[in-house]
């Protein structure tokens, strides 16, 4: 399909790392198997065959935060709930990104009352919010191509860690990396 | 098809109600009138019953704590055979005009008798001021326990003799008891403004709890011995954010301990804080995979209070929406019940849910949108049917029992499917009866008893259809139940279908519904009623009301105490999951692990609802 018919026998592809990488990780970003509310039987239509998230490679819903690149948080956030949407992110490994499906992620929707956080953002950060009461599972998938705009532009020193985040003293990192901290 | 279905422009109309009616917020009347039971129970208690009789045409019978019990134990066992209890909530009288500063609190006690077909509300005054105790029926009905659980949590009310009084939906940790009426709302101010230095966002996120992390308590009962496993509230299998506390000796379950509340959303104390046509749009997102027949419970529950005629055609309606809502709701949940327990889960998913979209397609074309429907409205619904739907609903109906047999083929030989399903999950006829299931839950363990065919509502009496029940009470039996009832509903639908009738399909009663956008550039009195219904909504007679609709999960009920303004002083939803998972429990002990995952599928729930 296309550029393997084009090279010949020993040819060689010439390409940046990160192009290659963001390509990769576009194509197969893995969302966690997890579900709230209402959004979450649209994020199962999604997935089944009528919408096919399978051609976007994002079929594999995985079980553990460990094997997730991507948290679709679909529904409301309660009080009681939050903490642990809160470790299941933490538990993911970078790089990692978050979808607020609908507006009770997004920004609490109709209930603004004291069970349910006004938004997803106010624990975890955000990637890209999708707007809906639920979303389509076209809005969902909309939403992923933009995600994907999203990761076509990343770069890989946002995963170096730098002095000013807590938990990696600026001497530790110099022993691991033997570079001088980083400024900025 | 006439393009505003409406009656003529020159109607008269009633002279508006004043605005500041004297006579509003108000008690909900004593109870007047009688029937044979309040004859019968007035004639054995005589003055320990403090009043009997009918309110809005429901049998209310008020008596005070003390004699709660005794009264409870001779409706069971007497002749009146109240055997079920189907649901307790509970009021907080402190904002009504007169409170009495020692009984601020009343509970409610739902009963049913399924032989005579009769139901009986029990209301409990309860003294003691803030600080109100009431007794436990948990002895006599087990299915009281986790209500009174919620009652305890919401309402703050002690229960006495309690078996197991922890909080339910809230976190241990919360301050205070949401549903009193001096607790707020809550929730947070919406910024107006544009720059995030504005003060306006500095109370921000200021209701989410500290994240501390919380050594998680033993539930009651279980021993240190075995071993304890946590699963959820993120696990695939337990069909949304419930998690369960499983004491296991090797593999055997001997403990089962749910833990709620993960999707606890505010909805009854949301609900007092909305006008009663608003609240219509939040009974999509309890139970999400039904949230027709949400709409519908909630609005026969209003339109009861409001003695509303309902056109005939707004009616078969409401029923055809209701029968494919129960095929769509049923629909997923084989999918997702032969995903988790049977091998050849995925193929069927993927059939099970192209019908499923049909039927969401078709939900489309009526109201614009798949899950959150909005369709039944108060008075009638949203809109007339489009022209095309009729076509593609016959379609549906004459393409879907044969889908059903192609479901069935997949999963009916398959070893695992049968060795899974047979035998597991087991509930008897006594103990479902006990504990206040409802739905296929109640007719698999051998139940003959359905709301639509035994207390009709919504013109569910014209038509014809065979309630299936099973005595294997496994979770075989609830899977035959609910391929049969797919059956069902599409005869239903189809007789309605047969003979829809024209006329109406919303109330013309301009109380209730406003009225059409012409009409309001001819008549002064039309404008007047538009802008009162937008503005602060119409009034609903004091009183209490409840009324229950068999949903595709069993009994879904709203119980209303209205003070005669626009907003219910008191909502409270009875959902058939929150009921019906009390008895996993039961179903799961000294079963295997894995027989846990079969039985949440076989009880279907949906956590919207169980936590509301």
């Amino acid at each position: 399909m296309g550029l393997e018919s084009n090279l010949k026998e020993g040819s060689l592809v010439t390409a940046r790392l990160e192009d290659l990488v963001n390509w990769a990780r576009r194509n197969s970003t893995w969302p966690l198997l997890f579900g709230l509310a209402c959004c979450a039987m649209e994020m199962i239509a999604a997935g089944t065959a009528r919408h096919d998230i399978a051609r976007y490679g994002s079929e594999l819903f995985r079980a553990t935060p460990r094997q997730a690149d991507l948290i679709i948080v679909s529904g409301r956030v309660s009080n009681k709930m939050a903490p642990v949407i809160r470790r299941l992110h933490d538990q993911m490994l970078e790089p990692k990104w978050v979808i607020a499906m609908g507006i009770c992620a997004s920004a609490g929707g109709p209930f603004n009352n004291y069970a349910i956080v006004q938004g997803v953002d106010k624990i975890i950060p955000v990637d890209v919010y999708v707007p809906g009461c639920p979303p389509r599972p076209e809005a969902l998938l909309y939403g992923m191509e933009l995600l994907r705009q999203k990761q076509t532009g990343e770069h890989f020193s946002k995963y170096v860690f730098t002095p000013e985040q807590p938990g990696v003293p600026a001497e530790a990192e110099q022993a691991m990396t033997g570079l001088a901290p980083r400024i900025g | 098809m006439p393009l505003l279905n409406v009656s003529p422009v020159d109607r008269l109309y009633e002279t508006l109600p004043n605005l500041d009616d004297i006579n509003i917020p108000a008690r909900a009347p004593q109870p007047d009138g009688e029937t044979e039971d309040t004859q019968a129970i007035a004639a054995a208690f005589g003055n320990r019953i403090l009043a009997a009789g009918l309110q809005h045409d429901l049998p209310f019978v008020h008596v005070a704590p003390a004699d709660l019990r005794d009264l409870v134990i001779w409706l069971r066992d007497g002749d009146l055979a109240y055997t079920t209890l189907i649901d307790i909530t509970s009021v907080d009288l402190s904002e009504l005009p007169d409170p009495d500063p020692d009984v601020r609190f009343q509970t409610v006690y739902l009963l049913r008798s399924l032989s005579r077909h009769k139901a009986l509300f029990i209301v409990c005054p309860l003294p003691g001021g803030d600080d109100a105790e009431a007794p436990s029926l948990a002895g006599q009905f087990p299915g009281a326990i986790w209500p009174e659980r919620e009652v305890m949590d919401l309402m703050g009310i002690r229960f006495a003799d309690h078996p197991d009084p922890r909080r339910i939906l809230m976190p241990a940790a919360w301050p205070n008891h949401p549903l009193r009426k001096d607790v707020p709302l809550g929730g947070e101010d919406v910024p107006f403004s544009l720059t995030w230095d504005h003060p306006e966002f500095d109370g921000l996120g200021d209701q989410i709890l500290d994240p501390e992390s919380l050594p998680p308590d033993l539930p009651p009962g279980m021993n240190r011995q075995n071993m304890i496993l946590n699963m959820g509230p993120h696990h695939p299998s337990t069909h949304g954010v419930l998690r369960l506390v499983v004491e296991l000796d090797g593999e055997r379950v001997v403990n089962v301990d749910p833990d709620l509340g993960y999707l606890h959303s505010g909805f009854e104390k949301t609900g007092e804080h909305r006008r009663y046509k608003d609240f219509v749009y939040y009974t999509d997102r309890m139970d999400y995979l039904s949230a027709m027949n949400n709409n519908l419970g909630y609005v026969l529950a209003v339109e009861g209070m409001l003695d509303l005629e309902i056109p005939a055609r707004a009616q078969a309606i409401r029923v055809i929406m209701s029968e494919m809502q129960r095929i769509a709701s049923h629909l997923f949940w084989l999918s997702t019940h032969v995903l988790d327990i049977s091998g050849n889960g995925m193929s069927l998913l993927m059939y099970a849910t192209r019908e499923r979209e049909r039927i969401l397609d078709l939900f489309e074309m009526v109201c614009g949108a798949r899950l959150t429907t909005s369709y039944i409205r108060i008075g009638g619904v949203w809109q007339d049917l489009p022209e095309a739907f009729l076509g593609a609903l016959s379609e549906f109906c004459d393409l879907f029992p044969g889908r059903i047999d192609e479901y069935r083929d997949l999963v009916k030989d398959s070893p695992i499917w049968r060795t899974r399903l047979e035998g597991i999950g087991m509930v008897g006829r006594e103990d479902a009866l006990a504990m206040g299931l409802t739905g296929p839950m109640l007719r698999g363990s051998g139940v003959d008893w359905d709301l639509r065919r035994d207390q009709p509502y919504s013109g569910y009496e014209q038509y014809e259809f065979d309630v299936p029940t099973s005595d294997r009470g496994d979770g075989f039996g609830r899977y035959e139940i609910r391929m049969e009832e797919m059956r069902q509903s599409v005869r239903i639908i189809r007789q309605a279908l047969d003979r829809l009738p024209d006329g109406l399909y919303r109330s013309d009663d301009r109380k209730v519904n406003p009225p059409p956008r012409t009409e309001l550039d001819v008549s002064m009195e039309s404008l007047i009623h538009h802008f009162k219904l937008f503005t602060e909504g119409f009034k609903v007679p004091p009183g209490m009301y409840y009324h229950g609709i068999e949903a595709s999960k069993g009994e879904l009920g709203f119980f209303i105490y209205s003070d005669g303004s626009g907003k219910p002083y008191r909502l409270h939803v009875r959902g058939p999951s929150f009921n019906n998972l009390y008895a996993i429990g039961g179903m799961s002990r000294g079963l295997m692990l894995s027989d846990i995952i079969t039985n949440i599928g076989s009880i279907d729930i949906v956590l919207g609802e169980v936590d509301r």
